[in-house]
């Protein structure tokens, strides 16, 4: 849960971010952006189509270059800034799972989650140990892929390379996971297995989680917190109960009639459509 | 495929370091005319051996890296160009009187080969440019490049026209021994360089955002990958002129037995390319003899149609 006196460990104070040097009235895509994560705080993202979350979700995590970008603002790991970290430093601390786990050559799973180990090995000619092949397995176990371990990574399914890209940001031993739509092609049994995997992470070692994905039910189910992105502005943040309400999502998504009930077993908020067809 | 053990990596290394022995017995045999002359034969030759197996080295080990850089298996010095930069700035470099002899071409060599280098990456980044679409630029600047070198050539050289063939399609026959051996050198050298980067090498195989995950400093080690695959190219162009193809059937070929991980790949390609151009300079002194055929004219028999049926594949995979 929440510990509402801890420092952030992840932050963003006055982000405004564009691709391109801003020119007229060109929006930016990233207006006026302030957050703060802290350790053992699983929070998700929510926002329509081209509200800004992906490019946040890759600002947060260190992976946009920001020479070739227009940016304003501070993101920071803890006291320090992340874009003036060494990247391999940085990948140690925060790291971003993308949608879509894939290598252009047959590289297999084992291979691919070992290379969340390699770049941080120090030792002469960086061979991996044999410490980071068990940080490897350990990882493996936990995202339940290591029976697909010799396996290519273009022979698995969706899902299965999902687990496969989890398990590579656990072995990299970053404490903040950013996740944007990873869990969304996993199948249920899955989904919850890593849904509590990140739930039991935050609370017994203080793992951050920043989650993306429009089934807000999954979100809801393993948050505590959410933040709502809309035209590149945070519009609400808070505890589940204070920001999934039905004002907040018809306002995201408007015409999509929406209506938020609670979970009978979890208490969480759910949400549902109200105009699907009714007797 | 099971990740390659030090054990197993190590017998294939020894294994193609023994065909590549073979290839060189091949290499000096072929065309002998008895025993008789053989020494005579070994001297002419021996150099022309050797500088096949530092181009065949270089330009595999050149082809593996740009096919990781650019996260496309379609790549290498030829088919992006590199090497027509190269070829033009050669024989730009002869020109203005820079030392015929190998290691003085090498330089202007691989300022031509860095600057279309340069302009390929820089078309890259562009956020809209897909695989494709670089490949395609790089397709044109070779073109654009060669016809620079056939019209160089027709007007300022005596040899006109012909000398440029030996640029455009690839000739080992200028061999000498000093510069032969200095290029294997040269060669070797550049080919550990860019093996002490393997492992960054491995992340751009999931995708420039995936290796910035990882913690790779893309643009760094991109300009690093560019400047040394440029001087690789550089030295075995100048050597040898443009042989096409090498760089890219031999990490495919590799990867076969080897795994996509730079660790055994690149030394497995170095060996593989040697042995390969040995065997094919071979055949193109052999193949019509008394005649001789340029040895990129056999190398791109056998590299159009691979190269064709790498795009087959990668096509049916996109629809399907």
């Amino acid at each position: 849960m929440v510990a509402p006196n801890s420092s952030p460990r992840l932050s963003a104070y006055g982000v405004r971010f564009s691709f391109s040097p801003p020119r007229g009235r060109e929006p930016f895509i990233l207006g006026n952006v302030s957050l703060e994560l802290h350790p053992g705080q699983v929070a998700t993202l929510l926002g329509a189509n081209g509200s800004g979350k992906s490019t946040l979700m890759k600002l947060l995590s260190g992976l946009l270059t920001l020479e070739e970008s227009w940016c304003e603002g501070l993101v920071r790991y803890q006291s320090e800034e992340l874009y003036r970290l060494d990247s391999r430093v940085r990948a140690r601390r925060v790291t971003y799972v993308g949608p879509d786990f894939s290598a252009e050559f047959p590289v297999t799973a084992f291979e691919a989650v070992l290379m969340g180990r390699s770049l941080q090995s120090r030792n002469w000619f960086r061979l991996s140990t044999n410490e980071d092949r068990d940080l490897v397995r350990e990882a493996m176990e936990k995202c339940q892929c290591w029976d697909l371990r010799h396996r290519e990574l273009h022979t698995l399914s969706g899902g299965e390379r999902q687990r496969v890209a989890f398990a590579r940001a656990l072995a990299q031993g970053a404490k903040v996971i950013l996740l944007d739509e990873a869990l969304s092609r996993m199948d249920l049994h899955h989904q919850a297995a890593i849904g509590q995997l990140m739930r039991q992470l935050a609370d017994q070692s203080a793992y951050t989680f920043l989650l993306v994905s429009h089934d807000l039910n999954v979100a809801t189910e393993w948050a505590d917190s959410a933040f709502v992105l809309h035209e590149g502005e945070i519009r609400a943040q808070g505890g589940l109960g204070t920001v999934i309400r039905e004002d907040v999502l018809n306002m995201l998504y408007p015409g999509a009639d929406l209506r938020v009930g609670e979970s009978p077993t979890s208490g969480k908020p759910k949400v549902f459509f109200s105009n699907s067809r009714s007797v | 495929m099971r990740p390659l053990r030090l054990t197993s990596g190590l017998s294939a290394f020894v294994l193609s370091t023994l065909f590549w022995l073979g290839s060189f017995w091949v290499a000096l045999r072929v065309g002998a005319v008895s025993d008789a002359d053989f020494d005579l034969v070994l001297q002419l030759r021996l150099p022309r051996v050797i500088l096949a197996s530092a181009v065949g080295m270089g330009l595999s080990v050149a082809g593996a890296t740009l096919q990781a850089l650019f996260t496309n298996p379609l790549c290498e010095p030829y088919t992006l160009g590199i090497s027509s930069g190269a070829a033009l700035g050669a024989v730009i470099g002869s020109a203005l009187g820079y030392d015929a002899s190998y290691s003085g071409l090498a330089v202007p060599a691989f300022v031509g080969a860095l600057l279309f280098a340069g302009v390929l990456s820089v078309i890259s980044r562009r956020s809209t440019s897909s695989q494709l679409a670089v490949l395609l630029a790089g397709v044109m600047l070779g073109l654009l490049g060669s016809s620079l070198v056939a019209v160089w050539m027709a007007v300022s050289d005596a040899q006109g026209i012909q000398g440029a063939l030996i640029w455009l399609m690839g000739s080992l026959s200028r061999a000498r021994m000093e510069g032969s051996i200095l290029s294997l050198f040269g060669v070797i050298t550049l080919s550990l360089l860019l093996w002490r980067k393997w492992r960054e090498l491995d992340a751009f195989l999931l995708g420039e955002e995936g290796a910035l995950a990882l913690g790779v400093s893309v643009q760094q080690v991109r300009t690093q990958m560019i400047l040394l695959t440029s001087l690789l190219v550089g030295l075995c162009v100048s050597g040898a002129g443009m042989i096409g193809f090498i760089g890219l059937m031999i990490p495919h070929f590799v990867r076969r037995f080897s795994g996509s991980l730079h660790l055994t790949l690149l030394p497995l390609c170095a060996i593989w390319g040697a042995t390969s151009l040995n065997l094919a300079d071979s055949l193109a002194r052999t193949a019509i003899a008394p005649y001789e055929l340029p040895v990129g004219v056999v190398t791109a028999l056998a590299g159009a149609p691979f190269f064709l049926s790498i795009l087959l594949k990668r096509m049916g995979r996109v629809e399907g």
